[in-house]
């Protein structure tokens, strides 16, 4: 029996060229693809437009050595939309840029990109851990169209910037932008943990209803409807800075900060958390 | 006494008995506050009046004092361990004790100190204790563990949502039979110091001792206990069963619970050997232990096994 025919765990799929058209990886994970071999996988059909082919008329799929259930793609998938959507376990690794709902509902499970994503991605994530080396688009965290959660557990790791209405009703998890955030961060949250460590965009917290933002550099100006609150919250903050040091880089020394608070939105319900260390 | 082997060290004779210990239901709580002191006033007021499930619910003790570095929030703190009979009566001993002892206690904070798997048994912490705050309480999930911040006078006060309960020990005991009052306390307080500085067990009695160790059953029908008459030097020569000599003037007995079965036995054996150590100049004339003819518990600690002078 070749290599080819061979049933394998792990699988390395790259991408020949960019598709003329948005490519859709949903259900493309490491659990549906595993006991496969790799003609089996270049079989899969995959929507690419309005029509579907099979999945070796862009890939060249290879089996990788290992039984853990694991997926490398390699090339420029900027146009390759739902990567690792609805994912249930195993590990995705993109070795380059992802186009949009990267991880979009994902439950658990790893998926880490070098490159950069487009737009939602993670949104509606539940849980596992998504690792975005480069920046992310609009609505990352947030919300599908139409829906009324976002984000909803999980871990959500941007080293780069991120776009606009970052955590857009995102109600539980923690997530990490390393770089800047654009306009309307965090807007409508209804509760998790959002840490930034760059500038912020206009409209931060717009309507945010409970929930934590911490602000690891830059220091914004809590909007009028933000207000001080003048306790201590150093238990709060110790277990939260220490859970964040964990990813290094800005917020590696948070603990050692004693953190200014102010509560808001007081036009929404008022029990969103800002914390401002510096 | 019925001593078929005779152990003598130092001239202290060990018994040829056992403890016999029962299973019970347990938890490890850590308390932390601004300063050790505050930590300890918490502690203190959480573990009171909890020597003996016969009427307090549960058994607690401080476990040990904790460093900054040691708790979740960098502050100073104190372990803490409860036992009860069953998770429902431990869950809501806890949720009493926490709720009239740490809350209310200056800048304190409690979290679960048992590292347990997802479907471990779980007893509520700040699970119900939240709703003091009105609906002005936030919940945080940081790590997978979820803390409630509940607005107080002092600031917030944060508890985990909930704390594992794990299957344990209790009843684990050693009597030490001594000369007079003075001999069988100095024993005792030397045996505590050192059995205290083990770790997942307690010693629930005052000072770690009790003079009033119980028999199962009384002569009169409502009560569950009464005093352990074999070991009474004041009945020495009047009851119908006596396990004393009249050269014993009194009697001290140190109860231990453990998280393990091995955790008793450890704290039982090194007792054991501070008595001995000390030998029969200090006063000490015999150790012994409480049982019940097997009929209590499970778990049974022979005394000569422990120390490795069993001939089985």
């Amino acid at each position: 029996m070749s290599a080819n025919n061979r049933a394998a765990g792990a699988f390395r799929l790259r991408l020949r060229a960019q598709p003329a058209l948005r490519l859709d990886l949903a259900g493309l994970t490491p659990g549906a693809l595993a006991g496969q071999s790799p003609a089996d996988v270049a079989r899969c059909p995959l929507w690419h437009g309005n029509e579907t082919v099979p999945l070796g008329e862009f890939f060249d799929v290879s089996a990788l050595a290992g039984d853990d259930a694991t997926l490398v793609f390699d090339g420029d998938l900027a146009r390759c939309d739902g990567i690792g959507r609805e994912l249930d376990g195993g590990r995705i690794r993109v070795e380059g840029d992802v186009g949009d709902y990267l991880g979009a509902g994902m439950r658990a499970g790893e998926i880490t990109v070098t490159g950069s994503a487009g737009m939602l991605a993670a949104c509606e994530m539940a849980g596992g851990r998504l690792d975005v080396a480069g920046d992310v688009g609009d609505y990352a965290a947030s919300a599908l169209p139409g829906d009324m959660d976002g984000m909803r557990g999980g871990l959500l790791i941007v080293r780069g910037d991120a776009g606009a209405r970052f955590g857009d009703r995102m109600r539980r998890g923690t997530a990490l932008v390393f770089g800047a955030a654009g306009d309307f961060l965090a807007s409508r949250l209804v509760a998790g943990t959002i840490a930034v460590a760059g500038e912020v965009g206009a409209h931060c917290g717009y309507g945010m209803r409970r929930g934590t933002l911490i602000f690891a550099g830059p220091q914004p100006e809590p909007p009028p409807t933000f207000v001080p609150t003048g306790h201590d919250v150093q238990v709060i903050w110790t277990l939260l800075a220490r859970s964040l040091a964990a990813h290094g880089g800005p917020f590696a020394a948070l603990a050692v900060g004693r953190p200014r608070r102010f509560v808001g939105d007081l036009a929404a319900d008022g029990k969103g958390e800002w914390l401002l260390p510096a | 006494m019925s001593a078929a082997t005779i152990v003598e060290i130092n001239g202290i004779t060990v018994d040829d008995t056992f403890a016999e210990a029962f299973p019970m239901k347990a938890t490890r709580v850590v308390v932390t506050a601004h300063d050790a002191t505050w930590a300890n006033h918490a502690a203190v007021a959480m573990t009171g009046f909890a020597t003996s499930v016969i009427a307090c619910g549960c058994e607690a003790g401080i476990e040990r004092v904790l460093g900054a570095d040691e708790t979740p929030d960098g502050r100073p703190g104190v372990a803490v361990l409860l036992f009860s009979m069953s998770g429902k009566e431990l869950a809501k001993q806890l949720e009493r004790r926490v709720g009239q002892c740490v809350l209310t206690c200056p800048t304190t904070a409690i979290y679960a100190g048992l590292d347990a798997d997802a479907a471990a048994d779980r007893a509520a912490l700040g699970k119900n204790l939240r709703f003091f705050g009105d609906g002005w309480q936030i919940s945080k999930m940081i790590d997978g563990r979820r803390y409630w911040r509940v607005p107080v006078m002092d600031g917030e006060f944060v508890v985990e949502e909930t704390t594992p309960v794990v299957k344990a020990v209790g009843g684990g005991n050693l009597l030490i039979l001594a000369r007079d009052t003075e001999a069988a306390l100095g024993a005792a307080e030397a045996a505590v110091a050192a059995m205290r500085a083990l770790p997942n067990v307690i010693l629930p009695f005052p000072g770690g001792v009790v003079r009033s160790g119980s028999k199962i059953g009384s002569k009169y029908a409502s009560l569950p206990a009464s005093s352990n008459d074999a070991f009474c030097p004041a009945l020495t020569p009047l009851a119908k069963r006596t396990e004393l000599t009249p050269e014993i003037g009194c009697v001290m007995e140190i109860v231990i619970d453990g998280l393990t079965d091995g955790d008793v036995a450890a704290a039982m054996r090194v007792g054991m050997e501070v008595i001995l150590e000390r030998g029969a100049a200090a006063g000490v004339r015999r150790i012994s232990a409480g049982n019940y003819g097997g009929k209590l518990g499970p778990y049974l600690y022979r005394l000569h096994a422990l120390l490795g002078r069993s001939e089985a």
